[in-house]
Formats: structure tokens, C-alpha cells, sequence
């Protein structure tokens, strides 16, 4: 897509999605041509009064009627500009939360190659300042170009009838208003955004010295801090300054401007009034008029930056929008009762976007109720096994099977609730230790959570906080260790009772001990069960009915304990090491 | 101490807020002679922006309307008109007997009220024309167009020709550019004169921005140098109460919060003062009573705009704290979206957003009310204040005791004056959020620093550590050390090993005085730590954390930090030794390779090296080292293990060990268990005690050193 046909699609969908609540917006729109009409009404009820102030005719009775049209008018106005904010601003609101939740809710669907692509700062981003960005397009956006032509239009044409040539007199500053606006406004605009980068680099510089407190003052680097503080803080003053120059000239620059119209009304409308070309009373509208045009000058430049943004940022959201989820459920899925017989056939695997094969040629068929036990080196391929099992990733076609169905087949929401799965880095939410066990089983009961608990070995240590369950943890001064953290992971994912459970890497923090008790109750738990367990440690895997051992994308060895031990080869290694260690105990008993 | 529940709109008390005050003007001190001249240009600016309405009032006074009246007496009240024809006898036009011709312009207002209260003047005004001032040329062309109306010059007296309002109209603009040229030049003037003043008003306002922003901005960097250099000298327990992101707001926003008093509050309000006296001022004198009543509306404008404030600035911060749980829910559902997936909750989570983003569009739409509500309330005040003067105005103009050009400024005024009145509220809550943030910096201020010793050095370091009968609490008597005592002797290697939260770390941190403790002693080669000077007790001791904390910067500004003194080849020279030089070296731009914030692209070994290389460089008599725990491929463990094993060469050193071959290697091992030393020896020794070491060893460096035979 070239660049301009990029932009157009933008504005079709933003100005699609303001269609969207076209009723709305229209009594919104309604209500701003009525106020605007007030605002147009007031300089001629003003006029009249001087007029015939200046003529002599006027009575107490007469003022009195003007002065009350005036506060009639001002009664209607006030009411119809809540009308219009109610319903514009209100409609932009709405628009904001409608297409948070949409994008929210389509963000829910994409896979880990997204996720992978994305930084979750990007994607923070088109879900805050985006959508604010569309945001105001819709709110500010319409009524700025609304009103602003409204006011254009009118208060050009009242100043038109009440003099041709004065008008033309006094609009020879507005071009060079607007210019000056535009030009003044996108410099002030880079040096503010250069202050907001200075900033975050003091704040930055402060924080990260902080931080490393202790590193500072056991190497005794006050002073070198302090001078690279001054350094970084000068650097904020000479921004803050170099704004400041341009900035502080454009409000006394407005000012005079606005005077320099002002000074031609009265040199140029005053001698139109000595020679009755014009009334006093046509002056004074001509002013208020002149004061109501200033605004729709200033604001346009504003609104087609508001347009452009939100535009820009309604192709940003829309780009997510549009990404079609990698992993979905395939049109034709089978529903089929788990029971836990894993096949991977022939399975060779490269991840999008990488050279190398993470999986090559893996053949092995984990029956129902099997404990298997995976080793293997960082990066040997352990985890890419159950990646593909979960479909975090999608396998190729006829390669993985579940109960003799091709995964691929099986409806993603059935598939992933047959598996529990503790992935290595245990990650939390920051809500309460009882509903991060929940989490995958919402209406669980006490009784189950307090069960699952004690399984993994972690209830007693919950009891020990002071709000035990209902511990938050994400809270300031309670943060659990990392073998907490693993545990409570390990909780919530045989709370949901799953068929299979698979536990990658997922007790390395926890103390050998422990390790070996939980193994010990899962055992129980998972009987006639499948269970995967991936871990460094030979203890986690000795016991598993079958063991295999992975290097570089295969499957090299596998087999029971014992077989694996005669086979000689790396298990044996690893044995090797351990048995080493063994003795080395021993001997230094001695 | 800082307080976590510490608002902004906690109140403070009016002596309290002034001691504040006081405080916060020091800082203008050095910058008094600023602030006089932006003082000044304040005073001047008000001035020049109050005195264009008044031109325009001239204009139309002077040149624009006609000033000629006429004047019938009625012989009623004799002793009036004699008084009148007495004082104003020049500016009287006799037409005939007891019927004149006045120019108002030159008749006292009190006199100008009189007459029209008496009925003695007639609605319509006129234009006078005076030939007597004129050339004889002029005189002629003037006489020519006079004659060209003869239905309109009825009236005359003298030299003086006099038109009606009405009739003006009827004569063409060109032959009233002669006629009324005086009033022409006199407007030419008049906008000369608002001219000037415009330009010398920007001259005015750039200046009193610039010096109030520079100042403002100057003040604020010694500000943020004095809270961070006294942040870093403060001692470690302050920040282990106080969270990072808390301290940095005060050297930023806090410190930016002032600034906007300074800038916004201080002078521009001393301008908004002046504005204000100044058009009153000015209002009394066109007219007291119309001027009262209109200030009638300034409390109700000032009462509901302040109303409005208050409400605004909660309906915001409600605002900003659901968009706040918003955001936080977002960001916390994309980093944990592979587990929502894995776990199917997506449903359940959706509506968990639904329902936080509803609760943020509910708060949006209280503020939009709010807005919605008192905006237009504000308007309808001003515009019920101008149709006040409309009303009240025009029929003072109608008895004379205004003049139209009066009516016209007090139009104007009304304008100028609800602005500032307007912004009172807003400027109240700056001011209020100042001293609030004031209050925190000066809290932060009063800290006490951490004591810098008594100055005294030790020439030519031995080494020696001496731990005499320690006790030490974090608070109050919860001892963490007790009665600690043990010697380590020059170059020896000594391992403190016990369960986390056994004291081993204490021990460390009194070494370095990051903490003080409460009895005891500590020795260096024979001298209390507390007797030397800080400065210098550091400088001779090398710490390795357990987790490096790496600045954002290079490798080499993360070696040498910020001492200068230690050269490239020096710094290369310790990295070779540390074997950090290996990975170095396969880094692109190799030591000049960037190191982004807190070092996350390297690995745990990787950070280690660069800690170890970091004290080799830096060459401490003493090393204190805190073992990593973490796993840690054995290619990295092997370069570490002969990393760590040359970087203790000849140093004292007090290692908390986490590895079995640490153990193994020290000359002594001190086993620590709740905040004692419970035994001390050899690894050998210790082991045939079977002790409570024999205890941990099974328990500790078994399992740890099984989960390294991951090759």
C-alpha cells in the first residue's frame, strides 16, 4: 500500500468509527449551531443598545429589555452547552471504551509469535495514548471543525454587512496569524517534546543512582554522581530554556496581534464612524465579532492535527486489529474426551522467523496415565515440545496427536483445559494468593484451594502471612520468594484437575526436599494420569516411567532410569556427576 | 518519616504554610534581583494592559461621538444657571436668548448629571464646527461645503456651524473629512499611541516571561542538586523504608510543583493583584456606583469557579486513578497472556476488563458532567454581568454620568477583570500543591545524613577485621546480631555460611557502616570504624553483590563507575585477570558496548564477571563478597570459580558462600544461625564436628551441586 492510500484507510476507519454514533453526535452537532448562534446574536443586541445610546433615543425600559435578551440568550446558551459536551465528549468517551474492549478482546486471541513481535511497551501505547488519540479526534476533532466554521463563516459574515472594507482592513493580520500559529506551534511542539525527553532522562539518571545506592557509596562515587547529576540536570535547564525562548515570545506575540486588529478597528472603523460611514453601536459589534474569529484561526491548525493523530493512531490500533490470531480453532473441530495418549510423530519444528530446527524428527508416544521425564541441555528443545503440545505454537499438520486426533483439530478451549501446565517462569497475577490458585478454575472451592495448596507444600508457609490466602501478591512488603512463586503456579494448575500435567522447569527454586515431598504427593494426585516433568535435577526425573533425553532438537536417549543408565551415554553423564558428588561427600566424612 | 497515605490536599495550617513559605523564599534569594525586575515589568505590563481600553474609551469619547448639546434655561432655578453660564461661559454658544449651544466635553460630570436631571439639555447631539481655528484657505473650503447644505447648516452662532446626530449621515464623507479633520488627526494620534503601547507590552511580557522562567528554572536546579546530593548521602536504612519511585518524584514533580508556584503563583499572581486594583480604579472613576454593583458578581464568579475546581480536581484524579487500574490490569494481562491462554480464562478476563474499563468511562463521565455543569454556569455569570452593564450602564449614559466610551471599557474591563478572579481557584490549588510538595522536599531535607566517621586514616592498610561482642537491630531490641565476635586476619579468606536471614548479610553491611550498630565493636587493623573517615573506610573495601547492579552506561563506565583515575588499561588489565574479558571481547563495540538500563541483555555469570571486575579495578585491601545463587551454565561457573580465586589473591577477605567450592577453599568458616556465630573452623573441621554446618552442608550445597550436572 503506498503512503497516501495508507492515510486515506486511515481516515475511513476513523471517520467509520465516528459514524458509528452519527445520532449522538448530530444532537450534539445540533446544540453547537444553536449555542454559536447565541454567541453570534450578542454583538447585535449590544450594538442596537449603543446605537441608540449614541443617538440619544434610548429609555431604561428599552436597556432593560436589551439587558434581558441578554441573560435569556446566555440561559439558552449554557443549556445547550451541556447538551453539546453531554453529547459529543460523552459520545468520545463511549467510543474510547468501546474500542478499548475490542482491542483488548482481540489482543486476547493473538499467539506467542505476536507477543513475541511486539513489546508490551507498543502495545501499552496503542492501548492508552491510541486510543486517547482517536479519542479526542472524535470529541475535540467534530466540535473544533464544527464550531470553528460555524464562527467563521457567521461572525465573517455579520463583520462583511456591517463593512466590506473594514473587514478586508482587519483580516490582513489573520493570514500572518495563522501562519505564525502553525509555524510557533510545531516548534513549541518539538522543544516541548525535547523538555519531556530531558525530563525522563533526570528522572532516569535519579532513579537508576538510587537503585544502585549501595554500589555507590561502598565504591565511594558520591561525588562523580552529584557532577553527572549536574550534568544531566543543566541539560534539562538548557531545554527547559530553549523552550521558554520560543514559547515566551508566542503569547506576547498573540497579544500584539490581537491589539494590532484591535489598533486597526480604531484607526480604520473610527474614521469610517467620523464620516458616518458606520455607527458607534457597529463598531463595537465589529470588535466582538473580530474577537469571535480568533478562535476558529487558532483552532484549526489544532483540529487537522487532532484528525491527523487520530488517524494515524486508528491505523496503529487498527494494524492489531487486523492480525488474524495464528492459532484457532480450525473450522472442522472434533470434540473428544481426553484421556491423555500423546503422539508426536515424525515432528520436526522451526520456530517463525529462525533458521535452525528447534525439533527435528521427534518420534514418541507417552501413553494415558505415563509419567515422563524430559533432560536435556538450555535450548536442547525440552520446552518446544510442550510448546507445541499446548499449542502455543502450532505443529505441522499429522505430526502431533492427542488420543489419535491431530491436535490441530481439537478445539483449543478443550485441548487447553485437559492440560495444566507450570511453565518455567511462574508468573503471577497481582491479585491474592487464593485467586491466583483459582485462576484457571474460578469457582473452586476453599477446601480444593486449601488441598492444592498442601499438595504443592506451600499451605503452612501461606498460613505464616497475616492474611494467609487472601495475601496480595503483588503488595508492597509481601513478595514471595521464587519457589513460593513456583509452588503457588504449581497450585493452580492441578486445581483445575487436569488430565495432563506438565511441569517445565517449574520447581528449580524450590529446595531438593521439598522437590522430592511434592513429587511424592503428585504421584497420588496424578495417578493414572499423564504427567510431563522437565527438569535439571535427575531426582525430579528418576522415578518416571519413561525418561527421554534431548540435545540439539532430538531425542538422543531414552528409556527408564535404569536402561538409560547402561546405555552409557549423557544420562549416564549427568549420573556420573552426581554419583561424584556422592562420593566426595563420603570421602570427606572421613 | 515520609508517609504513604501523605496527600496532596492534606491541610496545612496558615503559620505552618508560612514557615514553608519562608523557607521556599531562600531559594529566591540568590535570584532576588530577578524577581525585583520581573517584579517591576509586572507593574508595568498591568499598567499597559489597562490602559488600551481606556484608549479606545478616548476615542469614542473624544473623536467619535458629537459633543455639542443644546442648552435651554428656564429661568426657574437662577441661581443654577447663573453658576453654569459663570464656569462655562467659553464653551457656551448663545443661539438666542437662553438657548446655547454647550460642548459637553468640557462640562464636569456632576454639572453634565445636573443639567440633564433638570431637563435644561436636549437628547439629540450635535457636531460643532469652528471656523475661527481655521487658515483662510481651509476657511474657504469649508464655507463651500457649508453652503452645498443649506437645509442642514441651519444653526450657528459666531464663527461655529452646528449639524445634528442625525443629519451627519446626510453629508458626504468626503466633505466631512474637512469638516471634521480635527477629530480625524486626533483619532490618528490616539492609535499611535495604542500602537506603542502594544509594542512596548511585548517587549514588557517576553521580558517578564523570560526572567521569571529563567530564574523559576535556575531556582529549580539548585533545588534538584541540593535533594540529590543530599539523597546520596543518606544512610541505607532510609531507603530501605523509603521505595525508590517515592525519592525520585521529589527531585522531579515535587520539584516541579514549586517551580509552578514560583512561575505561575508569585509573579503572575502579583500581576492579577495589580490588574485588578488597577481597573478598579479606573471603573471608580467613570463610575462608583456602576462599578459596585457590578462587583456584585465577583464573589458569586470567584465562589462558583472555586466550587468548580474542587470538583474538577477530584472528578480528575478519580479519573487518573481508574485509568491507572486500567492500565496496570492491561499490562499485567499481557504480560501473563500466555498463561490466560494456557489457562483458558480469557472470557473471565475480558470481563474483568469490561468491567474496570466501564468503571473508567463512569469516571470520565462524572468529570464531563462536572465540566458540563460549571462551565456554562461560569458564562452565564459574565454574561449576566455584561447585561448589567448594558442595563445600569446605558442609563447612566442617558442622565450623563457615563459617557459612551465609558460604557464601552466597562465592557471591556468586565472582561479583563473575571479572568483573574476565575483563575483564583486554580491558582490556590497550585500554591496548595506546592506547599504540599514543599513540605515533602524540606521533610526529605531534614533527614539526618549518615555520619561521615571521625576522619581518621590508616597509612599502609593491613587488613586486619575485628568483630567485638556486635549487637545489632534493624528496630528497636529485634536483634539480628548477637554478641558477634570473630577476627579475620590480613589476606585471609573467611566464608560466612548459615540459612538466608541468619545475619550473614548484617555482618557485611556493618563492615561497610551501611547500618550502625548498637554495642560492640568493630576493628580495622586495631581502630574503631566508626573513627575513620567514611570515605576512606570504603575505599579500602570491595563489595560484590549477589545481584550486580550494572549502570546504564558502557562496560568500561560500569568498571571504572565514575573514578576517573582508573585507566583504560588498568580496566582492561582486571578484566583480563577476572576473565570478564572473554565475553567482553564477543560483545560488539566490545568495552565501549552499550549497557542499557540495569544491565538486563547479560547474563547473571556475565554480571558477576563485571562485578568482580569492577573491585579488582578499583583494588580494595579488603573484598566482600555475596555469592550468586542462581544457576549459572558450568562453562560461565569454571571462569567464574578462577575468576573469583585470583581476584581474592592477597586480600582480606569476608564472603558469604553459596558454593561448595568457596566453602572448601576459605580459611575459615563462620557458621551463623539466628544472629550468632555458632561455629566456626574448616570445612574439614566443621565436618567431623557434625555440627550444625554438617547439618547444612547436607542440606544446602548437596542439592546444588547435583543441579549442576545439567551438561
Amino acid at each position: 500500500m503506498n503512503k497516501s492510500n495508507k492515510k486515506r484507510e486511515e481516515f475511513k476507519a476513523l471517520f467509520s468509527l465516528i459514524w458509528r454514533y452519527k445520532h449522538r453526535l448530530i444532537i450534539g452537532l445540533l446544540a453547537i449551531f444553536v449555542v454559536d448562534g447565541t454567541q453570534l446574536i450578542l454583538p447585535l443586541i449590544i450594538r442596537r443598545a449603543v446605537d441608540i445610546l449614541a443617538l440619544g433615543k434610548a429609555t431604561g425600559l428599552i436597556l432593560a429589555k436589551y439587558a434581558f435578551y441578554m441573560v435569556a440568550l446566555a440561559l439558552v446558551a449554557a443549556a445547550l452547552r451541556f447538551v453539546w459536551r453531554y453529547f459529543i465528549i460523552g459520545t468520545s468517551r463511549k467510543i474510547e471504551e468501546y474500542l478499548r474492549n475490542k482491542l483488548f478482546s482481540h489482543v486476547q486471541t493473538l499467539s506467542a509469535t505476536f507477543f513475541g513481535r511486539i513489546r508490551t511497551g507498543d502495545l501499552m501505547a496503542r492501548a492508552t495514548n491510541d486510543i486517547e488519540a482517536v479519542r479526542r479526534a472524535t470529541a475535540m476533532g467534530v466540535f473544533i471543525s464544527v464550531d470553528s466554521l460555524i464562527l467563521l463563516i457567521f461572525s465573517l459574515g455579520a463583520m462583511i454587512s456591517i463593512s466590506t472594507s473594514l473587514t478586508l482592513y482587519v483580516a490582513v493580520p489573520f493570514p500572518i496569524l495563522a501562519l505564525l500559529l502553525t509555524i510557533f506551534g510545531r516548534r513549541i511542539h518539538q522543544r516541548f517534546e525535547k523538555v519531556q525527553a530531558a525530563f525522563s532522562d533526570l528522572t532516569e539518571s535519579v532513579r537508576e543512582s538510587l537503585s544502585g545506592i549501595r554500589e555507590i557509596k561502598a565504591f565511594v562515587q558520591e561525588r562523580g554522581e552529584i557532577d553527572n547529576f549536574k550534568r544531566v540536570n543543566d541539560g534539562f535547564f538548557r531545554k527547559n530554556m530553549a523552550l521558554v525562548k520560543i514559547w515566551g515570545i508566542f503569547d506576547p506575540l498573540l497579544m500584539l496581534l490581537g491589539g494590532l486588529t484591535t489598533a486597526l478597528v480604531i484607526l480604520f472603523g473610527g474614521r469610517k464612524a467620523i464620516l458616518g460611514e458606520v455607527s458607534i453601536g457597529d463598531l463595537v459589534a465589529f470588535t466582538m465579532y473580530l474577537g469571535m474569529l480568533t478562535w476558529p484561526m487558532m483552532a484549526i491548525g489544532w483540529m487537522v492535527n487532532l484528525f491527523q493523530r487520530g488517524a494515524a493512531s486508528m491505523g496503529r490500533i487498527n494494524k492489531i486489529l487486523l492480525t488474524e490470531p495464528e492459532i484457532k480453532d480450525e473450522k472442522d473441530t472434533l470434540e473428544i474426551k481426553v484421556r491423555g495418549k500423546i503422539e508426536y510423530r515424525n515432528l520436526s519444528f522451526t520456530y517463525p522467523g529462525e533458521r535452525d530446527a528447534a525439533l527435528k524428527n521427534i518420534n514418541l508416544v507417552i501413553q494415558p496415565g505415563m509419567r515422563l521425564g524430559i533432560v536435556g541441555r538450555i535450548g536442547s528443545g525440552k520446552s518446544t515440545l510442550i510448546h507445541l503440545l499446548c499449542r502455543v505454537f502450532d505443529p505441522p499438520a499429522g505430526t502431533l496427536f492427542l488420543d489419535g486426533v491431530d491436535i490441530r483439530q481439537i478445539r483449543l478451549s478443550t485441548l487447553r483445559k485437559s492440560i495444566g501446565v507450570v511453565p518455567q517462569e511462574s508468573f503471577l497475577f497481582s491479585t491474592s494468593i487464593r485467586e491466583n490458585i483459582a485462576f484457571g478454575n474460578p469457582g473452586v472451592s476453599e477446601e480444593e484451594i486449601i488441598e492444592a495448596a498442601k499438595i504443592c507444600e506451600i499451605y503452612s508457609e501461606i498460613m505464616e502471612f497475616p492474611a494467609g490466602l487472601d495475601t496480595l501478591v503483588g503488595e508492597r512488603g509481601v513478595s514471595l520468594s521464587g519457589g513460593q512463586k513456583q509452588r503457588i503456579a504449581l497450585a493452580r494448575a492441578i486445581i483445575r484437575n487436569p488430565e495432563i500435567l506438565i511441569l517445565d522447569d517449574a520447581l528449580s527454586s524450590v529446595d531438593a526436599q521439598t522437590e522430592e515431598r511434592i513429587l511424592k504427593n503428585l504421584r497420588k494426585v496424578m495417578k493414572n494420569r499423564t504427567s510431563i516433568v522437565i527438569s535439571h535435577r535427575i531426582v525430579a526425573v528418576e522415578n518416571c516411567d519413561l525418561i527421554i533425553v534431548m540435545d540439539e532438537g532430538r531425542i538422543v536417549e531414552q528409556g527408564s532410569h535404569e536402561e538409560l543408565l547402561n546405555l552409557n551415554g549423557i544420562y549416564a553423564t549427568f549420573y556420573q556427576e552426581q554419583k561424584l558428588l556422592e562420593y566426595e561427600k563420603e570421602h570427606l566424612k572421613i | 518519616m515520609m508517609e504513604d497515605d501523605y496527600l496532596e490536599e492534606k491541610k496545612l495550617g496558615a503559620i505552618y504554610s508560612f514557615k514553608l513559605l519562608k523557607r521556599l523564599l531562600k531559594y529566591v534569594k540568590r535570584y532576588k534581583f530577578l524577581f525585583l525586575l520581573a517584579t517591576i515589568i509586572t507593574l508595568f505590563t498591568a499598567i499597559l494592559d489597562i490602559s488600551l481600553p481606556y484608549i479606545t474609551k478616548m476615542a469614542i469619547d473624544q473623536c467619535l461621538v458629537p459633543s455639542y448639546a443644546e442648552l435651554e434655561f428656564s429661568g426657574k432655578n437662577a441661581l443654577f444657571e447663573n453658576s453654569i453660564k459663570r464656569r462655562y461661559k467659553e464653551y457656551l454658544h448663545p443661539l438666542k436668548e437662553d438657548f446655547y449651544f454647550i460642548d459637553l466635553s468640557r462640562v464636569r460630570k456632576e454639572d453634565k448629571v445636573d443639567l440633564e436631571a433638570k431637563g435644561y439639555l436636549s437628547k439629540e447631539r450635535f457636531l460643532g464646527i469652528d471656523l475661527s481655528k481655521l487658515t483662510d484657505e481651509k476657511k474657504e473650503k469649508v464655507l463651500a461645503i457649508i453652503r452645498k447644505y443649506p437645509s442642514i447648516f441651519t444653526q450657528k452662532s459666531g464663527q461655529l456651524f452646528f449639524i445634528s446626530s442625525e443629519n451627519i449621515k446626510k453629508i458626504e464623507s468626503s466633505d466631512l473629512r474637512l469638516l471634521r479633520e480635527k477629530d480625524l488627526s486626533r483619532l490618528k494620534f490616539l492609535c499611535l499611541i495604542f500602537f506603542s503601547i502594544l509594542i512596548l507590552s511585548f517587549f514588557f511580557n517576553f521580558a517578564q516571561i523570560y526572567l521569571l522562567q529563567y530564574s523559576g528554572q535556575r531556582i529549580m536546579y539548585d533545588m534538584r542538586v541540593q535533594i540529590f546530593s543530599h539523597l546520596l548521602l543518606l544512610p541505607i536504612s532510609f531507603f530501605d523504608k523509603n521505595p525508590i519511585g517515592r525519592l525520585v518524584t521529589r527531585a522531579t514533580n515535587d520539584v516541579e510543583a514549586v517551580n509552578e508556584m514560583y512561575t505561575t503563583v508569585l509573579v503572575a499572581g502579583l500581576k492579577d493583584v495589580f490588574l485588578l486594583a488597577g481597573i478598579l480604579v479606573v471603573m471608580f472613576r467613570m463610575n462608583p456606583e456602576l462599578t459596585l454593583l457590578f462587583l456584585l458578581f465577583s464573589p458569586l464568579m470567584a465562589y462558583i469557579s472555586f466550587v468548580f475546581r474542587v470538583k474538577a480536581r477530584k472528578a480528575f484524579r478519580e479519573v487518573r486513578r481508574k485509568l491507572a487500574k486500567l492500565n496496570a490490569f492491561t499490562a499485567e494481562s499481557i504480560s501473563g497472556m500466555r498463561i490466560i491462554q494456557l489457562f483458558t480464562q480469557e472470557k473471565t478476563n475480558l470481563e474483568n476488563f469490561k468491567r474496570i474499563n466501564h468503571e473508567k468511562y463512569m469516571a470520565s463521565m462524572h468529570q464531563l458532567l462536572v465540566f458540563a455543569i460549571f462551565r456554562p454556569l461560569i458564562e452565564i455569570i459574565g454574561a449576566s454581568a455584561l447585561a448589567l452593564i448594558i442595563w445600569q450602564g446605558g442609563s447612566r449614559v442617558i442622565t450623563e454620568a457615563l459617557t459612551l466610551g465609558g460604557l464601552t471599557a466597562f465592557l471591556s474591563y468586565a472582561e479583563m477583570f473575571f479572568r483573574p478572579i476565575r483563575d483564583i481557584a486554580e491558582k490556590f490549588n497550585i500554591l496548595q500543591s506546592a506547599m504540599a510538595s514543599s513540605e515533602r522536599i524540606f521533610q526529605l531535607l531534614d533527614q539526618k545524613r549518615e555520619d561521615r566517621g571521625k576522619g581518621k586514616k590508616i597509612a599502609n592498610l593491613k587488613g586486619k577485621i575485628e568483630f567485638q561482642n556486635v549487637w545489632f537491630s534493624y528496630k528497636d531490641e529485634e536483634w539480628v546480631l548477637k554478641d558477634v565476635s570473630f577476627t579475620v586476619m590480613p589476606g585471609e579468606k573467611v566464608a560466612l555460611v548459615g540459612h538466608t536471614g541468619g545475619g550473614k548479610t548484617s555482618i557485611i553491611s556493618l563492615l561497610l557502616r551501611f547500618y550502625e550498630f548498637q554495642k560492640g565493636k568493630i576493628l580495622l587493623d586495631g581502630v574503631d570504624i566508626r573513627d575513620l573517615d567514611l570515605s576512606f573506610l570504603r575505599s579500602q573495601i570491595g563489595l560484590v553483590l549477589q545481584d550486580t547492579f550494572l549502570f546504564s552506561g558502557d562496560i568500561k563506565s560500569n568498571i571504572r563507575l565514575r573514578n576517573s583515575s582508573i585507566s583504560d588499561e588498568k580496566l582492561w588489565e582486571a578484566a583480563r585477570h577476572t576473565n570478564a574479558h572473554i565475553f567482553i571481547e564477543r560483545l560488539p563495540g566490545k568495552y565501549e558496548a552499550e549497557v542499557r538500563e540495569r544491565g538486563a541483555e547479560f547474563s547473571q555469570g556475565q554480571r558477576q564477571l563485571l562485578a568482580f571486575t569492577r573491585a579488582l579495578a578499583f583494588d580494595p585491601k579488603i573484598l566482600i563478597l555475596d555469592e550468586a545463587t542462581a544457576n549459572i551454565d558450568s562453562e560461565t561457573e569454571l571462569l567464574i570459580q578462577q575468576s573469583l580465586k585470583r581476584l581474592l589473591l592477597g586480600r582480606t577477605s569476608l564472603i558469604i558462600a553459596h558454593r561448595l567450592s568457596t566453602v572448601r577453599d576459605a580459611d575459615k568458616i563462620l557458621v551463623v544461625h539466628k544472629g550468632r556465630i555458632v561455629e566456626m573452623g574448616t570445612h574439614q573441621e566443621l565436618l567431623r564436628k557434625k555440627g550444625y554446618y554438617h547439618y547444612l552442608y547436607k542440606l544446602q550445597f548437596k542439592p546444588f551441586a547435583t543441579s549442576k550436572m545439567n551438561r
